[in-house]
């Protein structure tokens, strides 16, 4: 599953940090050890082709899709159930639109199989706001014009609520590096700081 | 090439008469103001719908089958295993070997298209449609290119020589001339890289069509498909409610992904769904053409440019130009300039957010410093002395003087930051121009309804500039209203004609007639209103919410009761685009300070301040946030972007975004925008004008710190050590 880097710490796969520490060391640190656990355990079954069921908890509710293994958590979601609130901007991983949280984790969807996620709480932008009273992190992005043509909010918006439930009082560098997976063609990346700090334990400043 | 003194020369027009009705108001309610975007909610909430959001019943998905050649004939494309891969419906030859339009011309030309049942079918089915290609010498390589040692490729020749332009007496110039430099400048091809991809959704019923498509202009895409498909325009329906980005490369036609779309859900008899990909996107929807020129320019001892002698050359791909202003701005009595576009086997350009100002910027402004050190004089000096003259629509001189208080531009040192130690720090200048302005027919259709609802209607489009937003600003203060009282419709060609959305045009273009739809809805809600007030209607006014007497504000009605007396039906009004009411042609200047560091050649950016005038500031919340975007996007360019191809190959090597190089939060700097606002010209547009001047604001500031100058874009770590290096030997 990809993860982003939602704590200015421990955060292994924001592209950024990916790319500055020279690949070699992320993957490394990622992948040590996991041929003896694979070696441990024995092989998973073989899943496919054709649909295969899957059952997913999405924003509190119990989506069941018949899909081919190889469906990301982004297009099971978009394609098959209608919650195209998460965008596909890159499909590698690289520019976070499709951002979602996944038992308190921030991933890149289009980086996840769908049947990976089985049994985990799966937060989407969709499910964020409670009827029409928006998200302090959604007022905020509102309230200061952090957006404009609004493709990669709501994956910006989801990486902001990963990052703030960490870290509630996140500093100017937490935020900084908490948000470097995402990418704004519009640039609208001042606000987006601005509305984000604006956000202090949960609620708007 | 535009003649940009042609520009300068007009006096700024005037706005409409201060009688007028229509005339912007003097004192205004909302204009100007900060209002919150309208369709905020909708996106943080991923309620709105864009293209890529679009499901139909029995929808299916295509994908489209590209060249992975740069060059080649089509020899023959087989379907028919294709045809019987699961889910399947429907796939065509966009390249037909028998025809004439045989030939591959960049990587990623389409060759063939496949619908089917889900968007995995449809990637399987493509990858299993059979293409034998005959791979022809291609010419990938501009320099190859220049210097004859390409294959030829194109008919008439990879290269095509415009003729000189040419003004004043260059060898007089240089005879006149204390110092001549002589160099070479360049900046790269980049690409949109929209975060929404191009794309369609595609609908018939008989022989009518419904295009959801990502566009900057529905009105076009219309006639696009019409023409192109051989219908009515009046059977085709173009929806755009929410795009993800355009910055040009949506602007001119619905592209071969467009029509290929809606052939195959005409073959299918069924909706589909034409999503690209990040790479294709990349491939074969447009970029930034190059720009490179060779100056040789005199300066006189005491700071006047005498001379401007400039070769210059840039590819726009596959049989497309790749023109820019040069010299950029800039008053240069003897000049002359010659341009060569070259043509490569590579994606075809696009306009891109100020199309071939970044790059005339950059060639141009690199020189002036390059030259104001041949004089020993302060860059801003130096440029203020070569300006054109004042005038509303050239207010540069004023800018810089403003702006170089504001920054502390007097703590710059010299050429080269002589601090100990890795970290160097510079600061840079450089200003810009934009024409932007209004034309029509911008229909406008104002209803109210005896609810007191207000809609305002006409076929433009949001591309994310802030424009939905903008119908309800100019609609609510001319209606004495809030603009959450306002219900803009647009992105619906059911809606009316609308100009397309590009040059800046779409403020100037479509305010004037809202503001006179709401003036004239106004007029007849007026009328209902007198009798029961026992005042003439032409004394009454709308404002906080109320129409009452201009004078008396105590003697009037809420806008609730005003409206009860409209009856059953609807106040209808309608307005176009006036010329008094908008004007062209802006004005601005950029200020960068950056540091470096020498030891791994990493440029931070650390701030910028913009100074930028756009006539009329409409809605003064999303016109800074384009300021921002603007800036963003030139550091991009400045820093970042480029489109890298194999050398052997021709193919791009980062079609992607983890090696297509953008901007995350870090490295953004602090950024000051400070508008000037200019009410008396009317409204001009401001999407443009901010992304033009901060890649050479940013390069010199480079050249500041570190003392060596770097005249090619992106200043990479490679190519500052590479300069560092260089300069040392």
């Amino acid at each position: 599953m990809a993860k982003k880097d939602d704590s200015s710490g421990g955060m292994r796969f924001s592209r950024r940090n990916f790319l500055k520490t020279t690949g070699v060391v992320g993957i490394a640190a990622e992948t040590v050890g996991a041929p003896d656990q694979a070696a441990a355990q024995s092989a998973p079954p073989a899943l496919g082709p054709g649909d295969v069921p899957v059952r997913l908890n999405v924003n509190g509710r119990q989506i069941d899709l018949n899909i081919e293994p190889r469906v990301t958590l982004l297009d099971a979601l978009r394609t098959r159930a209608n919650l195209t609130g998460n965008k596909r901007g890159c499909d590698r991983g690289a520019c976070g639109a499709c951002t979602m949280i996944v038992d308190g984790r921030t991933v890149y969807s289009c980086s996840t199989l769908a049947i990976e996620v089985q049994g985990k709480q799966i937060r989407t932008i969709d499910g964020l706001a409670n009827a029409d009273r928006l998200h302090p992190v959604q007022q905020a992005f509102c309230d200061k014009d952090a957006l404009m043509c609004g493709f990669c909010t709501p994956g910006f918006i989801m990486a902001s609520v990963g990052l703030l439930e960490k870290h509630p009082n996140a500093t100017p560098e937490q935020i900084k590096k908490g948000l470097d997976g995402n990418i704004c063609r519009c640039g609208t990346f001042t606000r987006i700081f601005e509305a984000v700090s604006s956000v202090k334990g949960g609620q708007r400043g | 090439m535009a003649d940009l003194d042609d520009l300068f020369d007009q006096d700024a027009p005037a706005s409409a008469p201060a009688e007028s009705d229509y005339a912007w108001p003097a004192n205004p309610s909302v204009l100007g103001t900060h209002v919150k975007r309208l369709d905020g909610p909708e996106k943080v909430t991923g309620r709105a719908k864009y293209t890529f959001d679009i499901a139909r019943p029995r929808m299916l998905y295509a994908k489209i089958v590209r060249s992975p050649y740069p060059h080649a004939r089509v020899v023959s494309v087989d379907l028919s295993v294709a045809n019987r891969m699961p889910g399947v419906k429907a796939a065509l030859v966009s390249k037909d070997p028998a025809g004439q339009n045989n030939r591959v011309m960049f990587q990623g030309d389409e060759v063939a298209a496949v619908a089917a049942d889900t968007e995995e079918h449809a990637i399987d089915a493509a990858r299993a449609v059979k293409v034998e290609y005959d791979v022809q010498p291609h010419v990938t390589n501009e320099e190859k290119a220049l210097d004859g040692t390409a294959p030829a490729v194109f008919t008439g020749g990879n290269v095509r020589a415009g003729q000189p332009q040419q003004s004043g007496d260059i060898a007089a110039g240089f005879q006149a001339a204390a110092h001549v430099i002589e160099e070479t400048y360049g900046t790269p091809v980049i690409t949109h890289t929209c975060m929404e991809t191009h794309g369609t959704v595609c609908e018939w019923e008989g022989d009518k069509l419904t295009a959801w498509i990502s566009t900057q202009g529905i009105s076009g895409a219309r006639e696009n498909f019409a023409s192109a498909l051989g219908i009515p325009q009046a059977n085709v329906r173009v929806i755009c409610q929410y795009m993800g980005g355009g910055f040009g490369s949506k602007a001119m036609s619905v592209g071969a992904e467009g029509l290929l779309c809606a052939k195959l859900a005409k073959a299918a008899n069924a909706p589909v769904k034409l999503m690209l990909d990040r790479k294709e996107e990349h491939l074969a929807t447009g970029n930034r053409p190059s720009a490179a020129s060779k100056i040789k320019a005199g300066v006189s001892a005491d700071g006047i440019i005498t001379a401007f002698d400039a070769e210059s050359w840039g590819t726009g791909g596959a049989g497309a130009t790749a023109g820019f202003p040069l010299p950029y701005i800039y008053r240069i009595a003897n000049r002359r300039r010659t341009h060569k576009d070259v043509f490569t086997n590579t994606g075809q350009q696009r306009p891109m957010r100020a199309p071939g100002h970044p790059q005339g910027s950059f060639n141009t402004e690199i020189m002036m410093d390059e030259l104001a050190d041949k004089v020993k004089l302060d860059p801003l000096e130096f440029r203020l002395k070569n300006l054109p003259p004042e005038a509303p629509n050239a207010m540069w001189g004023s800018y810089l003087r403003e702006g170089a208080v504001e920054f502390g531009w007097n703590k710059r040192h010299a050429t080269g930051d002589p601090t100990p130690g890795p970290l160097k720090t510079g600061m840079g200048v450089s200003i810009n121009t934009w024409g932007g302005g209004g034309r029509g027919p911008a229909k406008a259709h104002c209803e109210i309804t005896a609810d007191g609802a207000v809609v305002m209607r006409l076929g433009t489009q949001d591309l994310g500039t802030g424009t939905r937003t903008l119908v309800a600003v100019v609609t609510a203060d001319a209606l004495g209203l809030q603009p959450s009282q306002v219900r803009p419709e647009i992105g619906d060609t059911n809606s009316g004609a609308s100009p397309m959305s590009g040059g800046s045009t779409t403020a100037a273009s479509i305010s004037p007639g809202i503001r006179v739809a709401a003036v004239n809805a106004l007029h007849a809600l007026k009328e209902k209103v007198a009798p029961a007030l026992n005042v003439p209607a032409a004394s009454l006014v709308a404002g906080g919410g109320r129409i009452h007497v201009k004078d008396d504000p105590a003697k009037g009605m809420s806008w609730a009761d005003a409206c009860k007396r409209i009856g059953p039906q609807p106040i209808v009004a309608e307005g176009d685009w006036q010329r008094n009411m908008s004007s062209s042609t802006t004005s601005g200047a950029q200020f960068a300070e950056v540091t470096v560091d020498v030891e791994t050649g990493i440029v931070k950016a650390k701030r910028i301040l913009v100074v930028q005038d756009c006539g009329l500031v409409v809605s003064r919340l999303t016109a800074e946030s384009q300021c921002y975007g603007g800036v963003i996007g030139s550091l991009n360019f400045a820093l970042f972007e480029d489109r890298i191809l194999d050398r052997n190959t021709g193919q791009m090597v980062n079609p992607n975004m983890e090696w297509y190089l953008l901007a995350g939060m870090s490295d953004v700097p602090k950024i000051d925008v400070r508008l000037k606002d200019q009410p008396e010209r009317g409204v001009i547009g401001l999407g443009e004008p901010p992304t033009v001047a901060t890649a050479a604001a940013i390069a010199l500031a480079v050249r500041n710190a570190i003392g060596v100058t770097i005249r090619s874009l992106p200043l990479t770590p490679a190519r500052v050590l590479g300069a560092l290096r260089q300069s040392k030997a």
